[in-house]
């Protein structure tokens, strides 16, 4: 299981600390989404080595205009193993572009129908439930946020959209262990298995993508195998 | 008043629990109380607070760490959970909280998930940033303070000087 976390100077926290209380709290490993504009640089290996789960450099690009948008998408696609789109007013184009992993708290200032639950899955876009309100919230804020998750989870289920869930940590402190996610999940209506299916999801998006951005990927669809014959020969 | 006959005693279960924040925070037993009432009846109302009737029974808070035994029914503990995951700030201090464990008896869950001697912690002098610092270490966390607060960072982020 995979948390999407905030690092410095996005949050308050380094990406090392988030990775040593994450492994404390049994996750397997973080993906460091910083906003474009708040990057930071950490060495990813390092901290695994270290703290023992996995540290995978990913963005969540935040922009007020489409084209701009657009063109960060092309451009860390190719540099980063997650890329993520600030959810709002770009829910439309996230969901309509293949190159997208993750539409990140689409109900934040924005809204998800029938339309765009549907382009999710045909352009594999994760939406995500995104549990910041619900755990740092309180009063209406959190009300709305609720109602929100609520009818993402309703679209979700309909159309058997991907998803992810992430509690948004800003620091070390905002982390939230996987069962008390679940159990949150499972006060707001959540199924028994659906948080952490969609905290297990980060990790089936990064594998994923790891394995395409390997060099034995030339083109979608097209893979460079090890000969079978090839390695007996040489084992003999 | 006479003791209820055993079988109608309720059935209590024990929630270890390790709590974190920032080396300055300074909370009490009374404050997390408090907040845990105030997160259950914001979570799950008047009723559902009722039905977990939790209660702190063992707390431990100094220089940013803690350790805390939560009371609830049996059956209500992963509830209970929800409800301790959503406390996010005690007596305006961030938070970080995780259930370490469960237990039918208190004594078992401090024998099993309370380790009271506590980890030493430092004060020192760190390069964080290419800036000179003060900072708390405890183990290889460190939490460094700028003039805006405090940022959580570990061994591999500062230098020593």
């Amino acid at each position: 299981m995979y948390e999407g976390v905030h690092a410095r100077p996005d949050g308050e926290s380094t990406v090392a600390r988030l990775a040593a209380t994450a492994a404390d709290y049994g996750f397997e490993g973080i993906v460091v989404r910083n906003h474009g504009d708040a990057q930071t640089s950490y060495d990813s290996g390092g901290i695994a080595d270290e703290y023992g789960v996995d540290v995978v450099e990913g963005i969540e690009i935040r922009s007020d205009d489409v084209g701009q948008a657009s063109g960060l998408v092309g451009n860390y696609r190719s540099k980063r193993t997650v890329v993520c789109v600030h959810g709002g007013s770009l829910n439309r184009f996230a969901v309509e572009q293949s190159q997208v992993d993750v539409l990140a708290h689409p109900m934040r200032n924005g809204d998800v129908n029938h339309v765009l639950a549907k382009a999710a899955v045909e352009n594999d876009v994760r939406l995500e439930f995104n549990f910041a309100r619900v755990l740092r919230a309180d009063g209406g804020p959190r009300v709305k946020a609720i109602r929100r998750l609520r009818k993402l989870r309703e679209l979700v289920e309909q159309y058997d959209a991907p998803y992810v869930v992430s509690a948004d940590p800003r620091s070390h402190l905002q982390l939230r262990s996987p069962r008390e996610l679940a159990a949150v999940g499972s006060v707001l209506g959540f199924g028994p298995e659906e948080v952490t299916d969609g905290l297990r999801e980060w990790k089936r998006l990064v594998d994923r993508n790891r394995s395409r951005r390997s060099d034995s990927v030339v083109a979608p669809g097209v893979r460079i195998e090890r000969d079978v014959d090839t390695d007996w020969e040489e084992s003999k | 008043m006479k003791h209820l006959p055993k079988h109608l005693r309720p059935r209590w279960r024990y929630l270890a629990i390790g709590l974190e924040s920032w080396p300055n925070a300074e909370i009490d037993r009374r404050s997390f109380q408090r907040e845990l009432w105030y997160a259950a009846q914001n979570l799950l109302g008047d009723v559902g607070s009722a039905e977990l009737d939790a209660s702190v029974l063992h707390f431990e808070f100094e220089s940013g760490i803690g350790e805390a035994v939560v009371r609830t029914r049996r059956g209500e503990v992963d509830r209970t959970r929800a409800v301790l995951a959503v406390i996010d700030a005690v007596d305006g201090a961030d938070v970080g909280l995780r259930v370490r464990g469960t237990s039918g008896t208190v004594r078992a869950c401090e024998e099993k998930y309370i380790r009271r001697p506590r980890e030493d912690f430092e004060e020192r002098n760190v390069v964080f940033g290419n800036a000179d610092r003060r900072a708390i270490c405890r183990n290889d966390r460190v939490d460094v303070e700028l003039p805006d607060g405090f940022v959580g960072a570990t061994a591999l982020d500062i230098r020593d000087n």
